[in-house]
């Protein structure tokens, strides 16, 4: 998107603009920020470790990932609850590949063709049957999600003799005590970015969730863009299915479950709204770390898990409140400034 | 290839929704750079025409000729790529993206690997914003904020922006007040200005007559009557109207200007 707005004369102005541009941006910021130093004075030590911080960029980007094409879903107004079935089918894969061949890139190749597969089921389900996404995609999570147990009979596949190969080490490695899955993590959040803001199919996932009419109608093919949404959320949720598998070192028949809510909670707090044709891959990328600082964050200063997910539910009503008044404040505004009642 | 002077041309146009027939057997025609008024009543098929000739229906029988290339059906795909453009209330629009962004919707401006040239279009639609009378808009506006009238300029602003060679306008006029009316009705004169062929639905006679070349009444389906602007006053066509909705006929003393004969029917 440009920074520049209406008639900007000075860098003020060009500064106050981009505010309010970016105004939803800045609230989810500043309630991570809040979080943050509300737990840095509850317990200081334990926010001024490394590892705290280490031990949260080791897990968010399980959260994360998954959410970050998640926003492409919701943005184009549909929604796909398989994601965490399709986390585990590539889990699987990946294990089952491994187990025969060992550390093989063949692994994650097989994975994400995996996810890619279960992307395009849901995206033809939803398009070519006109089955709305909520249904279909109930459907294909309890399919995957069979189709791992019958092949596994619910037992877990032990990776941990792979710890330290090289290929390991890219996936989920530490590289100068950064955990790679976070750097991936970030690596996936900007290039979905640049995408969504700077690249026509970016452009067309936003007009099939804003008004589908209008963009049938003006020769886009919403069809194509949603099963080719639905196709690249499957490609990355089965990648964050490897990256949970090789984090444990251990592929078990129920990964992914917990991040179901957690994902599309991030998305919602992230302030893109379920109705569609908005929506930011940065609010979700730190929607996703708010969630996962209140699950470190509460265990750190002492308090029992049991406050996670009462924690949560606060921060997200918060945020959603603090969403809505904002875009009705701008709606007040820009109405005052077209001159329009 | 007789139809070219037409931009678009209609043969035995017939459509049905189950058992109401929509369109009994519609001839229709637009020239180059002619503005026609497509007027009638609630329920006449006016707007089942233009949703024939812009893709959306599929006919039941009959064809469509498209500068002078037959079709048996249109796809809103392919109608759009024939440079066929509609603009709606509000309905073509994706309101929560910019000015800008929607001006280009569908036929982005793209550079290498698919990304936006987002200077290039910025700047063309800033440019289109001045030339139909939007000075004071800035492009980067989202659309969710502008007045009906605005929006029908932004629409409008599309349709010269991809050279449109036919833009349909399906009651453009609808719940404005009386200045954004005005508006709509210069940016109409505009495309005429450009040599664009427009076709303009309403049931004010007094939006419609002001800007069209030439009048296509329709009723119940079926064309009555067709007047050049120059063989009448906007209170005939009043009159024409009214007695069409009560008999179902034209007065006789217009039967003479009546560019459709009855005895061909």
């Amino acid at each position: 998107m440009s920074r520049k707005s209406f008639n900007t004369k000075t860098f003020a102005d060009t500064i106050v603009n981009t505010f309010n541009r970016y105004k939803l941006q800045v609230a989810i910021s500043v309630i991570f920020l809040v979080l943050w130093l509300i737990f840095f004075t509850m317990n200081p030590e334990g926010f001024s470790e490394p590892a705290t911080y280490a031990a949260i960029t080791s897990v968010a980007p399980f959260t994360i990932i998954p959410a970050l094409s998640l926003t492409y879903v919701i943005i184009s107004r549909e929604i796909d609850l398989s994601f965490p079935s399709v986390m585990a089918l590539g889990g699987w894969v990946l294990a089952v590949t491994w187990r025969a061949l060992g550390p093989t890139p063949i692994g994650v190749i097989l994975a994400l063709l995996a996810g890619l597969i279960a992307g395009l089921l849901n995206g033809l389900l939803v398009t070519r049957c006109r089955i709305p996404s909520l249904i279909a995609t109930i459907g294909t999570m309890f399919l995957w999600r069979g189709v791992v147990l019958v092949a596994t009979e619910g037992f877990s596949i032990p990776l941990g003799k792979f710890r330290g190969t090289p290929i390991f080490q890219v996936l989920v490695g530490r590289i100068g005590g950064i955990p790679m899955q976070m750097v991936w993590a970030i690596t996936i959040g900007i290039l979905l970015w640049v995408f969504l803001n700077f690249h026509k199919f970016g452009a067309y996932i936003y007009y099939t969730g804003d008004n589908r009419d209008a963009a049938r109608m003006l020769g886009i093919n919403t069809g194509k863009v949603l099963t080719c949404v639905f196709m690249l959320h499957g490609v990355i949720a089965a990648f964050a299915g490897i990256l949970v598998t090789l984090e444990m070192a251990t592929f078990w028949p129920a990964l992914g479950e917990i991040y179901l809510l957690k994902s599309i909670a991030s998305v919602i707090v992230g302030g893109t709204p379920v109705t569609g044709g908005i929506g930011t891959v940065f609010g979700t990328f730190i929607g996703g770390l708010i969630l996962e600082l209140i699950e470190t964050g509460i265990l750190a200063v002492g308090v029992t898990g049991f406050w996670i997910r009462l924690v949560h539910g606060l921060v997200i009503i918060v945020a959603l409140i603090a969403q809505v008044s904002i875009r009705e404040r701008e709606i007040k505004r820009m109405r005052t400034i077209m001159g329009i009642g | 290839m007789q139809c070219l002077k037409y931009i678009v041309e209609t043969r035995n146009l017939v459509k049905r929704f189950g058992d109401v027939i929509a369109l009994k057997g519609i001839n229709f025609k637009v020239r180059n750079s002619e503005i026609v008024g497509l007027v009638g009543d609630n329920g006449a098929g006016k707007s089942t025409l233009v949703k024939i000739i812009s893709g959306v229906y599929t006919p039941d029988e009959g064809e469509i000729y498209i500068k002078g290339q037959k079709f048996r059906r249109l796809t809103p795909q392919k109608a759009y790529e024939l440079g066929i453009v509609l603009v709606h209330q509000e309905r073509t629009l994706s309101e929560n993206h910019t000015i800008w962004r929607n001006i280009f919707m569908g036929r982005e401006l793209t550079g290498p690997f698919g990304f936006l040239r987002i200077r290039n279009m910025r700047n063309t639609a800033t440019k289109l914003l001045k030339e139909i009378g939007l000075k004071a808009m800035s492009a980067d506006t989202p659309v969710k904020y502008l007045s009906g009238g605005y929006k029908q300029g932004v629409q409008i602003a599309r349709a010269l922006c991809f050279e449109a060679d036919l833009v349909i306008l399906d009651e453009p006029t609808v719940q404005l007040s009386i200045s954004e009316v005005q508006r709509v009705l210069e940016y109409v004169r505009e495309l005429k200005k450009r040599g664009k062929s427009c076709i303009f639905i309403s049931h004010n006679i007094y939006h419609v007559y002001p800007v069209a070349d030439r009048f296509v009444l329709l009723d119940r389906g079926k064309i009555v009557a067709e007047f050049m602007k120059t063989d009448l006053t906007p209170e005939d066509l009043s009159h024409i109207m009214v007695s069409i909705a009560r008999t179902g006929k034209i007065p006789v003393e217009y039967e003479k200007i009546n560019l459709i004969h009855s005895s061909q029917e």
